[in-house]
């Protein structure tokens, strides 16, 4: 029963990438060089209905959090090396499944180049846990437990101030 | 051969609009969380890797922490990679219902900028795709993990990734890319 629910839940969330243009590498490279805001709008909005509805199940008592660990000078170098990947390839590791659903033989060698590069990882780790990633490592941190205040306190006026920035952000500047 | 171009340039347009897909991969994430778990996509590589490299060579696999812990009992019947599976069934879905399937190699900007090389396009496509998952891997997510499920918890680490990521992508596209002078 999960199973088939992480298959249909799945197949949702690809099928939203696809249709919303996500998985296109035109669109991608449009937001990067700021001309193109849709997929950026469409990023804001999810992130804006995730902060208040996440927050709000946890205040109910409903939400299965998982949090990642912080790690200062790791998680920077990661997200950096992510975003050159990110920018050469116009996929991110979900996009680019869609994208080779869609009959894309670019988007097929991101996931190969993906697997040899997960595969690269998992190998080097073991140097690099002891290294870089032991540095500065401060464990699964959020912004309100830290703080020691509710969740929906700052989720709630952040979502908002994410929708309203959605909605006000230009769809574009011409090319 | 002209046909074939409009039909790219219409594969391009969204059939949603942003507010719908951002609703709708919102919506998303809320029901993972409220039955599951936070959305995430690139632990799964991991355990492909994993699952590939123990029934090739048990030994090497079962060497690696990383890929024990990821791989769990190097099986691929978990919610987890179920999910990941379903991205391609719906975006087929989606792509050939809508009639945007198209197995165009080059797109068309990397075409004007980079000129029409399969080959080329390619190669990069691997070494992009291999950062991306080596920095998916090392920051512990990547866009639907980061960005959107971390993001959403309100976790430190997925802002700073998110920063970094979209600070580095936007340099790297606009050094692939540069900004004519006139305007």
């Amino acid at each position: 029963m999960t199973l088939l629910l992480g298959l249909v839940l799945g197949a949702v969330f690809g099928a939203i990438l696809q249709l919303s243009g996500a998985s296109s590498y035109t669109k991608i490279i449009g937001t990067l060089r700021l001309r193109d805001f849709t997929i950026m709008k469409l990023i804001i909005t999810a992130i804006g209905v995730g902060l208040i509805g996440v927050h709000a199940l946890d205040a109910v008592g409903v939400a299965h959090m998982k949090v990642k660990d912080l790690y200062v000078p790791g998680i920077v170098v990661a997200g950096l090396i992510f975003g050159v990947g990110f920018a050469v390839t116009g996929y991110c590791p979900g996009t680019a499944l869609a994208a080779a659903a869609e009959g894309k033989p670019d988007a097929w060698m991101t996931i190969v180049g993906g697997l040899c590069g997960a595969l690269t990882f998992a190998f080097l780790w073991p140097d690099l846990e002891s290294s870089l990633a032991s540095l500065g490592g401060f464990g699964p941190v959020t912004i309100h437990e830290s703080l020691g205040i509710n969740g929906l306190v700052i989720a709630l006026p952040l979502g908002v101030l994410c929708l309203w920035g959605a909605v006000k952000l230009p769809e574009g500047r011409a090319t | 051969m002209r046909q074939q171009v409009t039909d790219h340039k219409k594969a391009i347009i969204p059939i949603l609009p942003w507010w719908a897909g951002g609703l709708a991969v919102g919506v998303v994430l809320l029901v993972a969380v409220a039955l599951i778990q936070p959305i995430g996509v690139s632990t799964q590589y991991v355990v492909l890797d994993g699952v590939l490299l123990h029934s090739l060579f048990p030994e090497a696999a079962e060497n690696s922490p990383y890929l024990k812990a990821a791989g769990k009992e190097w099986t691929l019947a978990t919610y987890e990679f179920l999910f990941v599976v379903g991205i391609p069934i719906g975006a087929f879905l989606a792509a050939t219902v809508t009639n945007r399937f198209s197995m165009r190699v080059v797109p068309s900007i990397w075409a004007e900028r980079f000129g029409p090389a399969p080959v080329k396009r390619l190669i990069w496509s691997f070494v992009g795709g291999f950062l991306l998952l080596f920095g998916a891997r090392f920051g512990g997510g990547c866009t639907s993990g980061h960005m959107i499920s971390g993001v959403s918890q309100l976790a430190v680490s997925s802002f700073a990734f998110s920063a970094a990521l979209f600070a580095s992508a936007i340099l790297t596209a606009r050094w692939l890319y540069p900004e004519r002078e006139e305007r």
